[in-house]
């Protein structure tokens, strides 16, 4: 699964959880918290990722993420594997 | 010794099987419309009992769309706190508005610290956590982080609060079967003490699991045997063909306001909480007590300073339990004996299932609905009377003026409670 293709089912996931933000407002390189994102949504849009991409790993493993962008990568790295 | 407070409702809602707004609930208790039917769940495993008034095809955001005079801003901030959340807390997001609206609460507003939340609810996530287990079996790792905050009863308390922005006191209340009427003496008591001058009293829908479900059956409570396969018959208080409860839905909200206030606001009253009685009759168990129910209602007609002469409806616990409705009638006929002439008596029950933890509230509504509109609902399924000394409405709607009632609700746990309302018109 290409990067590209994970930020988009993190980006429908996001529309998911904050229904208010529009899909043009959402771009990789932002925070979470910068459209809307209150810490329950955040973790909320990680373990959905997770659960969509079927992926099992730690949640410590998004520790050092700080944008949309080092999610997508986190995903990206443990997806199929 | 408390001032004595004149206390009002300025606003009820309702979702519920046989309407999700007032003015449908109250067509359907003056066409006496059943909400009892097959279930729609057909989930496994299958059980002996299978109808229910259950609040059917429902969608959150589809009824958040249709209410009338939200504004803007509450509609998505209801949207937000809702959209993801349970089906118990969507549908009284959407109760609580009803009454929001109507009390005029969004354009006149109170202090936000004079306003009390009192939610009305017990085990309110029960089908939601039961639902969740298989998957958890699976992949415990893909739990939902907001589950911390959705199995805690309180979250309908965070919720609620941060949609009307009330600051003063917000709790939770249970009391089985008489929850609701708990949550309404509950916000009562919160006016009276003067902590608060509007209470929000919200109840929360029963949303049994099937593990729940199957307790009510294993314990000889819930009826539906006969009448599986004619649902709209299958509850039937203070018929002699009675044979135990069935499972309804409803969430309800009422406002509660101090006279002052609402004189304040320029807001009627349709109806005034003018007493209420609540007696434990001391018993863990689910039988009924005489006594205690007879205690109920003279408590309450003490409180609120009348008669037994003065009452002229009573709206009955009446779940269609045969040991139940013969205890409650029997209780009636002790209390009210020389005045029986004068009463008129229906179970909402019969049209809207057994609500569990909203049914007080449920019959509450449904009595101030039938004094402003000066009718009696009637007893659909009421064809031999257990007793032929009491005035049960009968099978249509009866013209009729409502000047004070009583509303009774009682539970397992020997919880026995009584509301007195007085028509405001």
């Amino acid at each position: 699964m290409s990067k590209d293709e994970v930020y988009h089912i993190v980006q429908e996931i996001i529309m998911e959880i904050l229904p208010d933000v529009e899909k043009e407002n959402i771009a990789i390189e932002k925070q979470l918290k910068d459209i809307g994102a209150n810490s329950i949504d955040r973790m909320e849009i990680v373990t959905m990722s997770m659960r969509e991409l079927n992926i099992k790993i730690p949640l410590m493993s998004f520790a050092g993420v700080n944008n949309i962008e080092g999610l997508v990568n986190v995903l990206h790295e443990n997806v199929n594997n | 010794m408390l001032h004595k407070k004149s206390i009002g409702i300025t606003g009820m809602g309702i979702v519920s099987s046989i309407g999700n707004d007032i003015e449908t609930f109250t067509h359907s208790l003056q066409q006496g419309i059943s909400g009892i039917q097959k279930m729609s769940n057909t989930a496994e495993p299958v059980l002996a009992v299978n109808i229910a008034a259950e609040i059917r095809d429902f969608s959150f955001a589809e009824q958040l769309k249709n209410l009338k005079n939200i504004p803007e801003e509450k509609v998505k901030k209801a949207k937000r706190l809702g959209q993801r959340a349970p089906f118990v807390i969507q549908t009284t997001i959407l109760a609580a508005l009803q009454a929001w609206a109507e009390a005029g609460l969004f354009h006149n507003k109170v202090a936000s610290e004079r306003i009390g939340l009192v939610v009305a609810g017990q085990n309110s996530t029960q089908n939601y956590q039961y639902k969740l287990i298989s998957e958890f079996n699976e992949n415990p790792e893909y739990l939902s982080p907001r589950y911390a905050l959705e199995f805690l009863e309180t979250n309908q308390v965070g919720v609620l609060s941060e949609l009307f922005e009330i600051e003063g006191e917000g709790v939770v209340v249970g009391g089985a079967s008489a929850t609701g009427n708990v949550g309404i003496i509950k916000g009562h008591q919160l006016l009276e003490l003067g902590n608060v001058d509007v209470c929000l009293v919200v109840g929360v829908p029963a949303d049994l699991s099937p593990l729940d479900m199957q307790g009510f059956i294993n314990i000889g409570a819930m009826g539906g045997k006969t009448y599986n396969e004619q649902p709209t018959l299958a509850c039937r208080p203070f018929d002699k063909n009675h044979e135990g409860f069935v499972y309804g839905q409803a969430s309800t909200s009422i406002v509660l306001e101090t006279q002052q206030s609402s004189e304040e606001r320029s807001i009627a009253s349709f109806a005034n909480v003018i007493g209420y009685g609540y007696y434990l009759d001391k018993n863990s168990s689910a039988n009924p007590n005489l006594a205690g129910e007879e205690k109920a209602m003279q408590q309450a007609m003490e409180r609120a300073n009348i008669t037994n002469a003065d009452i002229n409806y009573i709206n009955t616990h009446g779940s269609s339990s045969p040991l139940g409705d013969q205890t409650e009638a029997e209780a009636i006929y002790n209390v009210f004996t020389d005045h029986l002439a004068n009463i008129h008596l229906n179970a909402t029950k019969g049209l809207t299932g057994h609500c569990l933890y909203t049914a007080g509230m449920v019959e509450v509504i449904a009595t101030v609905l039938q004094m402003k509109y000066d009718f009696l609902h009637p007893n659909i399924n009421l064809e031999q009377p257990i007793r032929s000394d009491l005035q049960f409405c009968g099978n249509t709607a009866k013209k009729y003026t409502i000047q004070t009632a009583l509303s009774n609700s009682f539970g397992f746990g020997g919880i026995n409670t009584s509301i007195a309302l007085k028509n405001n018109k």
